[in-house]
């Protein structure tokens, strides 16, 4: 295919995309609503990791940091400001661009595990201290947090206790676009220099990759991905506070979307939709009696779940659950068209499944 | 002046405990090369069954000294027997993979680990300390009070560093180890049993990460969160060492520890020390990039 029709393929497969998404939760209850509003938070999370691990090779373990700094400049802007939220949420994305580039600095000098401590490091920094100082009490609104309600955007109203649907419809718009742009970017100029970047920093500078552009963009534009999805929690939840945005969300991020498959874009929408709905689930529907014992799946079974599959995928799947799905999938058209014989060949050349490129 | 010197026995016995953490990382990260992220969560599990034995079976009924010797030793058993199991069941499995994807790997044990114990044991619960020693023993230095618990972490520190160190220089078990850390392929040529010096590590690291753990209770928060937080400040203690030395990692530990303390005279801040060892991360990653990092990429 040419690329020009590929691409617009690429956008009737975003249009047809926010098309479903944007109606799907709909006749839900307002709790499901939240998770749905919540997994595309989630999903940015996800996907701006697929920027920075998946095309770029750089490890991270700050993503709800991000988030949660994107979440808590809107919360001030609206807060404090009382300006419109669309402002807030440009200068939450600002934010969060500017704190990845910072954070991007070290990364300059360090790659891999030294760059999983450090990012460890500013996530912990950041979900012990600035969260919940008295110190930063402007950006963070003290203990109580920020409160938002009554928010409007477009004209609309969407505050989170009856207007959810309309934050919904606008986030998974956004989601669908930037997958889109994230989706395109893989075969443009600056992702080609991205994946370099990944394949062998020494072999992309020599090429001519200006390493200190381009992995301070990366860690800059991740960041923003992040805080774009962040800004919105606010509006979906109604308040801000540090508990979702401490270590274990940016870990459990980081896990999710390696488990899922950290170079593809979709594992972001599956994770973020796992990230919000599988501990929901368990909390809502996990008690009763059976037989006459009774039993209670606490939430935590989310997190244990997490752990064990990250391990196992690990061990079994390196490319992750969509990964692997694609592997298959591709295999098998191959196997058809090719012919039995032609097949197995190809069949042992895919079985050299590829590492996860983290490093 | 007082002050002060309270101030640095309160370092001196939070860097004893970043110490003891941070040895277990070590140990693991050179004869394993798997930087272990799970570190803190391992020793919180292992303390919390200690903990489970001291106060939920033996504590009523029998005298201290014996519920504590009993719930030490069951706890620590069941350390190295966990060591053992993530040896047997993940790391044999992953030997041949990049640093990194280990490293994704024990952060996968991590979450596994914290969950389970927070659905055991409960998050946000007041747990009641452990004190190896009786509480009320207490010396004076320097005309100030110190608690035997804090004497006895720096001296375990202090002692697994050259414990071990000497290990690894003078038996033969230590050399196999060290040869595998240098090059587990080579190590293998010359008939070292690579999987057995792994599988010993894990059970050692766990083991001395459970004895961080049992011994630092009466310092921190007892929770299922500090105690698997701790891992950024030991990770600081052991960059410090290189990732290969292990007195300079108490040593690390130490300094760090210290770092921590001082500030608190003016900063009345739960969360500023994680700054420190943020700092402390970075400028030792920075300015003397650790030769154990760089050297094996494996």
């Amino acid at each position: 295919m040419t690329w020009s029709s590929r691409l617009t393929v690429r956008v009737l497969l975003a249009l047809l995309a926010f098309a479903v998404l944007a109606r799907l939760p709909a006749g839900l209850d307002i709790g499901f609503q939240f998770d749905a509003a919540l997994a595309v938070v989630w999903g940015f999370g996800i996907l701006s990791l697929v920027l920075l691990t998946g095309y770029v090779g750089q490890v991270s373990l700050c993503q709800a940091t991000f988030a949660g700094v994107g979440a808590y400049a809107a919360g001030m802007m609206v807060s404090t400001y009382h300006v419109s939220y669309l402002i807030a949420i440009a200068v939450a994305v600002l934010a969060a661009f500017l704190l990845g580039v910072v954070v991007g600095l070290p990364a300059l000098r360090l790659s891999g595990i030294t760059l999983a401590i450090v990012t460890l490091g500013i996530a912990l920094v950041f979900d012990r201290y600035v969260f919940q100082d008295a110190a930063f009490a402007w950006f963070t609104g003290g203990s109580a947090g920020w409160r938002v309600d009554g928010a409007r955007m477009f004209g609309q109203q969407m505050d989170s206790s009856r207007h959810l649907m309309a934050a919904y419809t606008v986030l998974v718009a956004l989601f669908c676009g930037v997958a889109l742009l994230m989706v395109n970017l893989h075969e443009s100029g600056a992702g080609r220099r991205f994946r370099a970047i990944r394949d062998s920093e020494l072999a992309a500078s020599t090429m001519g990759v200006n390493l200190t552009r381009y992995k301070l963009l990366a860690f800059g534009m991740s960041a923003a991905i992040a805080g774009l999805g962040g800004s919105f929690y606010p509006l979906v939840a109604g308040s801000v506070s540090p508990q979702p945005f401490w270590l274990f969300t940016s870990l459990q991020l980081a896990a999710i979307a390696v488990l899922m498959g950290v170079r593809y874009v979709p594992a972001a929408a599956l994770g973020g939709v796992f990230m919000a709905f599988v501990p929901d689930v368990l909390t809502r529907f996990g008690h009763g009696t059976f037989r006459g014992q009774t039993y209670d799946i606490s939430f935590d079974w989310f997190q244990i779940a997490v752990g064990v599959l990250l391990v196992v995928q690990l061990i079994l799947l390196p490319d992750g659950v969509w990964g692997d799905l694609r592997h298959r999938v591709l295999r098998a058209a191959k196997h058809a068209r090719l012919g039995s014989r032609a097949g197995t060949q190809a069949k042992g050349q895919e079985t050299r499944q590829e590492e996860v490129r983290l490093a | 002046m007082a002050t002060f010197a309270a101030y640095t026995i309160i370092g001196l016995s939070l860097g004893g405990v970043f110490a003891l953490a941070a040895l277990g990382i070590v140990l693991i990260y050179r004869t394993t090369g798997v930087l272990n992220f799970a570190h803190g969560a391992m020793g919180m599990f292992s303390t919390f069954v200690a903990w489970q034995i001291f106060y939920g079976i033996a504590h009523p009924f029998w005298p201290q000294w014996l519920a504590t010797a009993i719930a030490i030793v069951v706890g620590l058993a069941f350390a190295a027997l966990m060591g053992l199991f993530l040896d047997l069941v993940v790391f044999r499995w992953v030997r041949t993979r990049p640093p990194v994807v280990k490293a994704v790997i024990t952060i996968g044990i991590l979450l596994a680990l914290q969950a389970t114990a927070s659905l055991i044991w409960k998050n946000n619960q007041y747990h009641l300390s452990i004190y190896v020693l009786p509480k009320d023993w207490v010396l004076n230095v320097a005309d100030v009070p110190v608690g035997a618990n804090s004497i006895a972490i720096i001296a375990v520190a202090l002692g697994l560093a050259f414990g071990l160190a000497a290990y690894l220089r003078y038996t033969s078990f230590g050399r196999s180890m060290r040869a595998v850390s240098d090059s587990p392929t080579a190590a293998s040529l010359w008939a070292v049993p690579v999987a057995r010096v792994s599988a010993v590590s894990w059970m050692l690291g766990s083991l001395i990460a459970a004895v961080a753990g049992i011994l630092i209770t009466p310092f921190i928060n007892f929770d299922t969160t500090s105690l698997t937080l701790l891992i950024i400040d030991a990770l600081a203690a052991a960059l410090i060492g290189g990732m290969v030395s292990l007195p300079l990692t108490v040593l690390g530990g130490f300094i760090l520890g210290l770092l921590e303390t001082y500030p608190t005279i003016w900063i009345q801040s739960l969360g500023f020390p994680r700054l420190v060892a943020l700092v402390v991360i970075l400028a030792v990653l920075i300015v003397r990039n650790p030769r154990g990092l760089t050297a094996t990429s494996r």
